[in-house]
């Protein structure tokens, strides 16, 4: 990774990418080459930011993200049969890898996935025969000359269109979408059940993970998060509310409820309380780029585990280990319920998470450093650099400190994002999307 | 005592997070239901096993055994409603209907009641950014209902837990469909949550319909709610994930048994249940049960069970039932 001296200068490289009418973002993604960034709300809506090429001129400016397509994903739905309302919040957004010159993404919410197509128009055709500039058709009487219609340049447009929709396939609520490494499959989780599907047909897909058992009222845990392996196609993982990881090969068995490997860490008997189970399970899992290591978030912590180790992971991070004496405040006002994600950075040296106040934080694994940053307005302004923060557990306060009691509960780093080979990471607070560069490049 | 206090509120905290469940947006959550259930059990647990000299103690064999009595109460009562509805009756209970389930048998280390004390002395810490409601307001004795009884299901629960139009109906709701016009509260409220105890014998166990009926008409899900009054045993099927709430129904009557406190029951279950409040003015705190049950038996077709048979059962079971 880099020297120390990267730590501090991280750098707002923009204001903020705020949306008037903006809405709670609920998930953040770069794709594979991270020119391009999406980012789903609660209201169902999808932008995209595009990365400005870099210009001579304005140096500067270099790399900022700008709105490129925003588009209605997914609306309210209203299931009659079970008199349920389904949310339009998109709940996930992967991209696939480009293959030509559109962009696809899946996005999903809590019951169907769809696969958009994102492509821009700068040329249209003029000089057509039969018809005008307007489009009205013109008299073949009146025409002397022919002429070969020529596509002229226009102004760029960005439309996103619905090329397949996902449905009907899922009794409960989707948590997580992964696209595998072959390009051709994509799988869906939800609560019970985990789907295999082929991006070409949309009225079947295989269920390769099943945990429903036969009586529900013997359900002890469920899926909370699953990832195809970055390069082994068979392979993929899903982590429970337990607190466990599982990793199944699907050349195993069609219907892989048994696993090939299950991490599980024994429980610290000493740390026992009422809200163990709660936040022991885990609410993200991903895989290195590598494919050699998992990283799983709970609660309070992040856990790094080795593929070839399943019975402890190999390094653990305590995010805010603060918040342990306050999980029945935090069970009261539903925070002990939040899902934070994890990212690891381009070359798996990194991992970031989210927490309280804004404030979010980044593992070295190397250095074994750690720094606590908060995207906040007062940090976003351009260029600003942000000043690590730090939390005071107790006793004297220092000047800079924020007391436990002080956080703002409310205001809570669920999702954020890494670009795949640079040191820019998008963070989503609550409505807002704040942009951050490695100011050392 | 202290861990008995802090459970007691854990348990109520969790009754109104189930309960407003039901009028979240996007269907019932089954992880979170599920994590609520497991918590509703892990304080049930404490309490019982929570040593106090008093009254608590007299119905039951003593502390050592509480945390045996859930689970033999766990197998009397279905024997007590009747028959396990046949499969075919399950089967009909609709498979996409999130519910938080039952969670397996508790494998809380009796030394895990002292950790709840150390986890809970902080709760009275008020975080920002959530509900301010004290829930530990259920602990005070108040002469009327509390709102914040129950958490956040209190006032809102009320109006907010009623639910109106298709997002009452969320759960299969059984109720036909003149209760989910109904606003009002109180028989509406009993209606629904009639259900939840019946099923939760086994501590916070998650509902399940199809157990929770035994004599019940379990058959059939959503549409097939039994016509009132048709049997007393039969109750209409609500929401299953009030079942665990249901357990903690039952914990709140124990402490009622306890302490005698009418009074501190009502605060628990707030003014959604104004019903409770209607049957019993003031009087007949010996009566607890009965006053639970009261409510019940006043409604023709929301008797979910004969009176005798309540008794026979955990105290739990009858608080469950009554709520």
């Amino acid at each position: 990774m880099r020297n120390r001296a990267a730590w501090r200068h991280w750098a707002a490289s923009f204001h903020r990418a705020c949306r008037p009418t903006s809405d709670i973002i609920s998930t953040v993604e770069f794709n594979h080459t991270g020119e391009l960034l999406a980012t789903g709300d609660k209201g169902g809506r999808v932008v995209i930011f595009q990365r400005e090429q870099e210009s001579k001129n304005q140096v500067h400016r270099r790399g900022e993200y700008n709105v490129y397509s925003t588009f209605q994903s997914h609306e309210p739905e209203f299931d009659y049969l079970k008199s349920l309302e389904i949310e339009e919040k998109i709940n996930k957004i992967r991209w696939l890898p480009q293959q030509n010159a559109a962009y696809f993404l899946l996005s999903t919410n809590d019951k169907t996935v769809k696969l958009w197509k994102v492509s821009e128009r700068d040329k249209r055709p003029e000089g057509y025969n039969l018809k005008d500039e307007e489009g009205r058709l013109r008299d073949p009487a009146t025409i002397t000359t022919l002429r070969v219609p020529v596509l002229r340049p226009m102004d760029l447009m960005v439309e996103a269109t619905p090329r397949r929709v996902f449905a009907n396939a899922h009794t409960y609520h989707i948590n997580s979408i992964s696209v595998n490494s072959d390009y051709e499959t994509y799988m869906s989780a939800d609560d019970l059940r985990i789907n295999l599907w082929n991006f070409e047909i949309t009225n079947q897909s295989f269920n390769i993970v099943d945990i429903k058992p036969a009586n529900m009222e013997e359900l002890t845990e469920v899926i909370t998060a699953a990832e195809f392996h970055p390069h082994h196609c068979n392979t993929f993982v899903y982590s429970s509310s337990k607190g466990t990881i599982r990793l199944c090969d699907m050349r195993a068995s069609a219907l892989c409820d048994r696993h090939t490997k299950f991490f599980e860490e024994p429980e610290d008997p000493s740390n026992r309380s009422f809200f163990s189970e709660i936040i022991s399970s885990i609410s993200d899992v991903k895989f290195s780029h590598s494919g050699r290591y998992i990283m799983t978030r709970d609660y309070l912590t992040v856990k790094v585990w080795d593929l070839n180790m399943e019975n402890r992971p190999i390094e653990t991070y305590q995010v805010h280990d603060y918040l342990r004496s306050k999980l029945c405040s935090l069970y009261e006002n539903d925070c002990i319920f939040d899902k934070f994600e994890c990212v690891w950075n381009g070359s798996d040296s990194v991992i970031m998470t989210g927490s309280y106040n804004n404030f979010f934080r980044m593992f070295d694994r190397n250095t074994k450093r750690d720094v606590t940053l908060e995207a906040s307005r007062e940090n976003s302004k351009p260029r600003a650099i942000l000043k690590p923060r730090k939390v005071c557990v107790g006793g004297k306060r220092r000047k800079d400190e924020i007391s436990v009691d002080s956080l703002d509960f409310s205001k809570k780093i669920l999702h954020t994002a890494w670009h795949p080979s640079e040191n820019i990471i998008a963070v989503a607070a609550t409505n807002n999307l704040y942009i951050f560069q490695d100011k050392v490049n | 005592m202290e861990f008995k206090l802090e459970a007691h509120r854990i348990v109520s905290i969790s009754l109104g997070k189930i309960y407003n469940s039901r009028v979240q947006r996007g269907g019932i959550k089954l992880h979170k239901n599920l994590l609520v259930s497991l918590v509703l059990r892990s304080a049930r647990q404490v309490y019982l096993s929570d040593p106090c000299p008093g009254l608590y103690l007299a119905g039951h064999p003593g502390a050592p055994a509480a945390p045996q009595q859930p689970e033999e109460s766990a197998a009397g009562p279905p024997a007590g409603w009747g028959e396990p509805p046949p499969p075919a009756s399950r089967a009909a209970w609709p498979e996409p209907e999130p519910q938080p389930e039952r969670p397996a048998v508790p494998e809380v280390p009796r030394a895990g009641d002292a950790e709840p004390a150390a986890t809970v002395t902080a709760a009275g810490d008020t975080l920002q950014g959530g509900e301010a409601e004290a829930p530990e307001a259920a602990w005070r004795r108040v002469e009327g209902p509390r709102e914040t009884a129950v958490g956040a299901g209190g006032p809102a629960g009320v109006s907010g837990v009623c639910p109106e139009g298709p997002e009452a109906a969320r759960g299969p709701c059984g109720c036909p469909a003149g209760d989910e016009d109904k606003l009002s509260a109180a028989p509406r409220v009993d209606r629904c949550l009639a259900s939840r105890p019946a099923a939760a014998e086994p501590p916070a166990s998650p509902p399940v319909c199809a157990r929770k009926r035994g004599a019940a008409g379990v058959g059939g899900g959503p549409a097939d709610c039994p016509a009132p009054g048709s049997t007393p045993l039969k109750k209409p099927r609500q929401n299953s994930e009030e079942q665990p709430g249901g357990a903690a129904a039952a914990a709140e009557e124990e402490e009622e048994m306890e302490t005698g406190n009418v009074a501190n029951l009502i605060s628990i279950f707030g003014s959604s249940f104004s019903g409770l409040l209607r049957k019993s003015p003031g009087g007949g705190r010996e009566e607890a049960e009965g006053e639970e049950s009261g409510p019940e038996a006043a409604e023709p077709g929301q008797i979910c069970c004969d009176k005798p048979v309540l008794r026979d059962i955990n105290p739990w079971s009858t608080a469950i039932v009554a709520f």
